[in-house]
């Protein structure tokens, strides 16, 4: 029998050298440590989150003395205080819960066909156009779009010098909060995209097909069959667009023209301007907790969708 | 309460008479020095803002520094406001800071002197030859040199005030500004003004400052953009606005790139500061020194003169040339004539406010 080069291919060769290098490793009967190794990584990545948590939590409970730029040797709740009762917090923590619900919204909406025609087309020149489409921006970082943007809707930018050619006026079309939305949903859509795609690659296209032939349009067989089958993508892609929107800082900084500060900017401030580690780690502690608990709320009422990978998924 | 509305300068015959005595021990000194210095460090590494505050810096001081001493001079690049806790934890923890030497402002330096990072260069040669200007305000001794001041003057675009130049801030509460003028996102340059502006008193500052509230509040309704240094030149470059209270550097650099601005101090004043150098603690013996050597070259007639006219600021030693165009000009004031209509407040009382004062500004002009 001829023996085809892919009969065995390369990567499980990899794989039994690795195993026999475990193998080496590992005493015998070992093999019970595997899945515990195994999530070393993981451990260690949530260990340094919950160790650097913890330091900001320490930080959030020492307040600054402006005379000497020390923090207390003693813990206090005048921060997380001086917080709750500055007006200005709570605008920053509503202006971007809300932005990142339109932006999730918003993303969501634009998302959902450009992934459902990148996977259920047929043609592969349309597929491989929207993948680099999708896949370019990442080359891109989020300060460079966002200054693009600028070029573009300035007051001197294309469109504004479109709309002179048709005799309108130059319209203010940056620094304002639609400006920070605008360019946030610009950023978020391939993740989005990138988010939904495996979820609809997964939904059987017979399954469609048998809805049609039903009887069903292809309307009906949207909203009755994909878009619940996409649930737990769309779902996952919602709860990364709406934390990614809610601690977002570039684009509030660079469209907002300083007046659209999200939660973000603020803790910069506290901490690079005005040298207030101490009020900036409880308004980072109080923005992670807005975080979580909205996340919480997604989960408890529509389940953790694809973040759930495969366990309990609704 | 610290507060300077006219500055007392030294007296400019003296410090002429002291720059020059310098000037010739600095001749002389060299092969007296050299006995005593310590091992030359390949290089320092001078925190510095980029463009051409950072091309300034270079052609006056560290290419001079570096054709006398052999030292290659690294620039930094990186915030002032970021570099702080960087230099802060180094010094905490005992480790070599990752800058020599940094530029900042001097009430950002204000804060590393009160927390005690800052090396004393109160015996630095060349101070004999400066003005009061380069001693910091509100801190004992020199732990940090102010190197040149600078004030933050109303630019605006002359097109867009075919009256003559805007006397005062209520001149920006004309509806044909909304949207069309501009200021730094935190307020500073403007708390001081909009308090004269609000009609208080100067010297409430800080216990009273309801009067620059309620100006800014007024100011607010005119939808003002926000934003940092690079912002107002890109603005005034793209035709975004017509007025801005920023430091007089970016209206001249804006005007050096070919945009039509010009700038006044208003009758209200205008917010008069300064920045400076300053060495952290943590470094070798050998490193310090030359450091130190840098900060006082810093200092000299020759080398403050090719420095400041690309800033076009005035220095802080007497004697200088000021670049074309701005001599008599408000943002360069050399003579104590100059300073009454410029406002300064003690570094030590601007820190222990400036976050309330910023917290409130953005309160107002984002709520």
């Amino acid at each position: 029998m001829r023996r085809y080069k892919t009969s065995y291919p390369i990567s499980w060769r990899f794989m039994d050298v690795l195993e026999a290098a475990f193998a080496l490793v590992l005493p015998r009967g070992g093999g019970r440590l595997t899945p515990y190794l195994l999530l070393t990584p993981a451990v260690l990545l949530v260990g340094t989150l919950a160790v650097g948590l913890l330091y900001i939590g320490d930080s959030s409970l020492r307040v600054l003395d402006r005379s000497t730029f020390l923090f207390s040797d003693y813990w206090t709740l005048e921060n997380y205080q001086r917080a709750f009762s500055e007006s200005f917090t709570a605008t920053i923590i509503w202006r971007s819960l809300v932005g990142a619900v339109i932006v999730t919204a918003v993303t969501l909406l634009l998302a959902f066909p450009y992934a459902y025609v990148m996977v259920r087309t047929s043609s592969a020149l349309l597929r491989k156009f929207l993948l680099v489409a999708l896949f370019l921006p990442f080359f891109i970082g989020q300060v460079v779009r966002a200054y693009g943007w600028l070029i573009i809707l300035g007051n001197q930018g294309i469109v504004n010098d479109a709309l002179a050619l048709v005799g309108v006026e130059p319209l203010r079309l940056l620094f304002n909060y639609p400006a920070v939305l605008f360019g946030l949903v610009q950023y978020m859509l391939p993740f989005g995209v990138l988010m939904l795609a495996p979820a609809l690659t997964a939904i059987p296209e017979d399954i469609e097909a048998a809805a049609t032939s039903l009887g069903a349009n292809w309307v009906r067989a949207l909203f009755h069959v994909v878009l619940p089958m996409a649930r737990p993508g769309l779902i996952g892609a919602g709860v990364v667009v709406l934390t990614l929107s809610l601690t977002d800082f570039a684009m509030p900084a660079i469209l907002g023209g300083g007046s659209q500060d999200f939660v973000a900017n603020a803790i910069y401030d506290q901490f690079f301007r005005t040298s207030d580690q101490g009020f900036g780690a409880s308004l980072t502690l109080i923005l992670i907790a807005v975080g979580s608990m909205t996340v919480g709320l997604i989960f408890a009422v529509f389940g953790a969708g694809t973040l759930a990978l495969g366990a309990n998924r609704k | 309460m610290n507060f300077e509305r006219k500055l007392n300068r030294r007296s400019l015959l003296k410090a002429s008479a002291a720059v020059g005595a310098t000037g010739l021990a600095s001749v002389s000194m060299p092969s007296v020095l050299r006995a005593a210095e310590p091992d030359k460090p390949s290089e320092l590494i001078i925190r510095a803002w980029g463009g051409p505050w950072v091309e300034a810096l270079k052609n006056g001081v560290s290419d001079p520094f570096t054709e006398k001493t052999g030292i290659r001079i690294i620039h930094d690049l990186t915030e002032d406001n970021e570099i702080q806790p960087k230099v802060w934890a180094a010094v905490a923890q005992n480790r070599t800071p990752p800058i020599h030497i940094n530029w900042d402002t001097t009430t950002n330096a204000t804060k590393s002197a009160l927390r005690g990072v800052c090396e004393d260069l109160s015996d630095l040669s060349n101070l004999s030859g400066t003005t009061d200007l380069a001693k910091p305000v509100g801190v004992d001794g020199y732990p940090i040199v102010n190197t040149y001041g600078y004030v933050y003057v109303l630019a605006y675009r002359p097109e867009a005030f075919p009256d003559g130049p805007p006397k005062s801030y209520h001149d920006l509460l004309d509806p044909k500004f909304k949207g069309r003028i501009a200021f730094y996102n935190d307020g500073i340059g403007f708390h001081f003004p909009a308090q004269v502006a609000g009609g208080g008193a100067l010297e409430d500052i800080p216990g009273n400052m309801d009067a620059c509230w309620e100006f800014v509040e007024k100011i607010k309704a005119q939808n003002p953009l926000l934003g940092e240094d690079p912002d107002f030149v890109t603005w005034f470059q793209r035709g975004e606005i017509d007025a801005a209270c920023t430091i007089s550097t970016n209206a001249l650099g804006a005007k050096r790139s070919g945009v039509d601005i010009a700038w006044t101090v208003p009758e209200e004043g205008a917010k008069f500061d300064t920045d400076g150098l300053w060495i952290p603690k943590g470094h070798s013996e050998s490193d310090l020194y030359w450091a130190r050597e840098y900060i006082n070259s810093a200092l000299t007639q020759a080398n403050q003169q090719v420095w400041l006219d690309g800033l076009g600021l005035p220095g802080v030693v007497p004697g200088l040339t000021p670049p074309e165009g701005l001599a008599g000009d408000p943002s360069y004031p050399t003579k104590p004539e100059d300073f009454e209509r410029l406002i300064r407040i003690s570094g030590q009382i601007q820190v222990e406010n400036e976050s309330e004062w910023f917290s409130k500004f953005k309160q107002i002009m984002q709520g």
